[in-house]
């Protein structure tokens, strides 16, 4: 770039704020015999309205070719002054600005020295400036659908409020069946709301609605490839056979009902269920499915025909079905793929009869689990005493550090629902820490405060038998009955959240969950430019948080994605040179947001414009050269320095 | 934020007593733009002393800053080199604070190899709120580079 190109300086007053310290004239002659040959205009207030009027026609008229504000922060005002220069038919990234006002005029005591400082400053602008190079941001049109993957309330909350806006949506959940975790809950806290009642209106809203055509609902499916990034990602998802024709089947269950096979029924945590069968009553979509290595005809072992002799619909088995294989193209992707409670029973308490997670707990206490939502021991009758063990496995400095932060909500749920369910029984709860945030809990937090213990850490429990019966002593403390035990254990990132988050390439966090783009003001958001969060992916969290992200995610994603609105892509990005690049791949794994590709065949890095957020990470590493920020490039800066220090 | 051991330092030629204050240092500092920058603005709002030697350069992150080019500066004439940052955990990209804190570490301990006075150069955080730390370390960094000589 020549270093003659003519720049005009337009130096701010700040109404009297800057020439207070700074003496323009000066300033002027001090630069005179710069070579940009700097044409100079004193403004009293060049973010003024009309100001700004006059200053087009005044670089209209002289034709500069590149700019330099001296005024306030870049932070302030960069913006106003790219404007102006559009508006002056100028490349608005030939613009430099020079904050003379918040770090020279007010910093500095002596006009002298202010004056002498505003001078270096802007030789240094001078120089850089005519280094830049005419940028133009890029318009790419946008995909405006939306892949939303996990149907729990978050996920379900984020399709609804998408297909409400009028958007397509892909909604792919693993289970057969939709509603997630709560969806299996008898009663909700704080509140002791129905929780199936909560839900089956929304389920229904998605699956009958009228919005329900804009979603294309996947259930039996998982996400097994990604390409693309925001604006147009495309999505592989695997979609394991259901063996059901879900047109035809009207979700009678006399299948079920016939079925010879029992395979052990996991949603519920124990019991059995058919082959072909529903986990429990009211799951939807109202259809069956088959396990089918456990269905006598889809194993091998025999042609077993009993549930397609009694079906009512000619049709609806259907053992031909196979795996399906969908492409899905979308704009934007919503991760609502949940956190479950750690299952696996911990010392001392394995092995024991009569002793339940908080979830196979649940299950006990549903009207659609497996004892019908009678509460009842291993002995089939129902526990004279129930010992609630919270924080078991949490709060552990050398495990599960964190707290779950809803297991309070949960415990004292349960204290109050088993007294309904069998009168007069002893209910303890053993805590290291309580917990119990929200303007509703309070009441629940002080009816529950009686039969509370404290316990330090979980190794000090013991589990004796005595003739009393089996208790559950605190080393040192207090000893309660514990005829059935529940041990409230710490929610973790559900099964799949590990494969997901490599194939989306996102990070995770300690607990590992999904990264958020910032835990305070980006927790609805992941780091990778049009990939949002929903509910407890981003960590443990209740319903009411889920529904609350569940719509946030739904509204990033139609913020970011409008249609008929291109995306306007920032042009101050970094860019390979091809020729230069090495290919030794450093910069692969510095970039945060994955916008550095590789491309294997002619062996080298590029950066995508659309994730760049042109922090320059990636320039500063690259050995080769290779790598420009564009708006922040090496000459950029290097001619900056040399003005400032010349 | 020096990793530059005591050993090290002891080999270094002593601060210029007689020199000191004899000519106004040039001192290049590079702030990113999302806290250091912000918290020389604020400086500037709460009107608190800025070194008049001290010279800005705005970058987006301070993981832009390729040691050479510090090393540049030195070359082009600066005195004394500083580079802000955000605090950790606070980088608006992530983690390019943390990038340019491990450059920082390494070009602190090359630097006396190419017989520059580590004291020259200075890697720090300073947030967008850190109005008086910005004006604190500022003014006693351009007092140390001016001691230097």
């Amino acid at each position: 770039m020549s270093v003659s190109a003519k720049t005009a300086v337009i130096l701010c007053t700040c109404s009297g704020f800057i020439n207070e310290r700074i003496d323009w004239e000066k300033v002027q002659a001090l630069l005179a015999g710069h070579p940009a040959k700097p044409l100079f205009k004193i403004d009293s207030l060049a973010c003024g309205v009309d100001n700004l009027e006059q200053l087009v026609p005044w670089l209209r008229s002289e034709k500069p070719q590149r700019v330099v504000v001296a005024a306030c922060s870049p932070r302030e005002h960069e913006g106003t002054f790219r404007k102006l220069l559009a508006d002056a038919g100028i490349n608005p990234y030939f613009l430099q600005m020079v904050n003379v006002r918040e770090q020279i005029s007010w910093v500095t005591a002596a006009p002298q020295a202010a004056t002498a400082k505003a001078a270096r400053l802007l030789a240094g602008a001078l120089s850089r400036v005519q280094r830049h190079q005419p940028l133009e941001a890029r318009s790419v049109p946008v995909r405006t659908e939306v892949a939303v993957i996990g149907a729990g309330p978050a996920g379900m909350q984020a399709a609804l409020t998408l297909a409400k806006a009028g958007r397509k949506v892909t909604l792919i959940e693993r289970e057969p069946f939709i509603g997630g975790l709560p969806v299996r809950f008898e009663e909700l806290f704080p509140n002791m709301e129905c929780g199936p009642c909560l839900l089956e209106p929304v389920m229904g809203e998605l699956l009958h609605g009228p919005e329900s055509g804009q979603v294309q609902l996947l259930t039996l499916a998982e996400v097994t490839g990604v390409k693309g990034g925001f604006g147009n990602w495309s999505l592989t998802v695997r979609q394991r056979a259901r063996y059901i024709d879900a047109e035809l089947c009207i979700g009678c269950m006399i299948c079920a009902e016939v079925c010879p096979q029992r395979r052990p029924n996991g949603w519920n945590a124990s019991g059995e269920m058919a082959a072909v069968d529903v986990p429990f009553a009211g799951a939807l979509p109202n259809l069956p499915h088959i396990d089918a290595d456990v269905c006598l005809r889809l194993n091998g072992s025999e042609e077993c025909a009993a549930c397609q002799a009694e079906c009512p619909v000619e049709g609806s088995l259907r053992f031909d079905q196979e795996e399906r294989e969908y492409g899905i193209d979308a704009g934007a992707i919503i991760v609502a793929s949940g956190a479950v409670e750690l299952q696996e029973i911990p010392a001392p308490f394995a092995g024991l009869a009569d002793v339940h997670t908080a979830y196979s707990f649940e299950r006990l206490l549903a009207m659609n689990g497996p004892s019908g939502g009678e509460l009842l021991g291993e002995n089939g009758s129902a526990p004279k005493s129930l010992a609630i063990v919270q924080c078991a496995g949490s709060l552990d400095p050398d495990g599960i550090s964190y707290c779950s932060g809803t297991c309070c909500r949960t415990a004292l749920k349960y204290a109050h629902l088993v007294l309904g369910k069998a009168p007069g029984i002893a209910v303890s709860r053993l805590f290291r820490e309580q917990s119990a945030p929200g303007v509703d809990a309070g009441r629940q937090f002080h009816h529950g405060q009686e039969g509370g213990v404290r316990y330090r850490s979980f190794a000090e429990l013991a589990v004796e038998n005595g003739p009393g019966g089996r208790t559950i002593s605190v080393a040192g403390g207090a000893s309660v009955a514990a005829e059935m035990i529940v041990l409230c254990r710490p929610i973790v990132p559900g099964d799949g959240t590990a494969a997901l988050a490599r194939l989306l390439e996102l990070d995770r966090d300690q607990g590992g969950f999904i990264a958020q783009s910032h835990p305070l003001s980006g927790s609805c958001a992941s780091p990778l430019k049009g990939v949002y969060l929903a509910g407890a992916c981003r960590g443990p969290g209740d319903i009411r948080e889920a529904f609350a992200t569940g719509t946030a995610a739904a509204g990033l994603a139609l913020s970011e994605l409008v249609e008929g609105r291109d995306l306007i892509v920032d042009p101050q990005v970094a860019s390979v040179e091809p020729s230069l690049c090495a290919g030794c791949k450093s910069c692969l794994q510095l970039c945060p947001y994955k916008a550095i590709s590789w491309d294997g065949a002619e062996k080298r890095a590029a950066v995508a414009d659309l994730l760049c957020r042109g922090c320059g990470t990636c320039v500063a590493a690259c050995p080769a050269g290779a790598i420009t920020g564009r708006g922040f490039s090496r000459d950029m800066l290097r001619a900056e320095l040399e003005g400032v220090l010349s | 934020m020096s990793c530059q051991t005591t050993a090290q330092a002891a080999e270094l030629p002593k601060v210029n007593e007689s020199g000191a204050g004899e000519k106004n240092p040039k001192v290049v500092a590079f702030l990113c733009n999302w806290c250091s920058y912000a918290g020389a603005d604020k400086a500037g709002a709460s009107q608190l002393p800025v070194p008049q030697e001290l010279s800005v350069i705005r970058v987006m992150c301070s993981g832009r800053l390729e040691p050479t080019l510090i090393l540049e500066a030195i070359q082009k004439g600066a005195d004394g080199v500083m580079v802000l940052a955000c605090h950790p955990g606070d980088c608006h990209y992530k983690e390019g604070n943390l990038r340019a804190f491990c450059r920082a570490e390494l070009l602190e301990r090359m630097l006396p190899q190419l017989g520059v006075d580590p004291r020259r150069f200075s890697f720090d955080y300073v947030s967008a709120a850190e109005a008086e730390k910005f004006s604190r370390i500022t003014t006693e960094f351009v007092e140390r580079v001016r001691s230097l000589g």
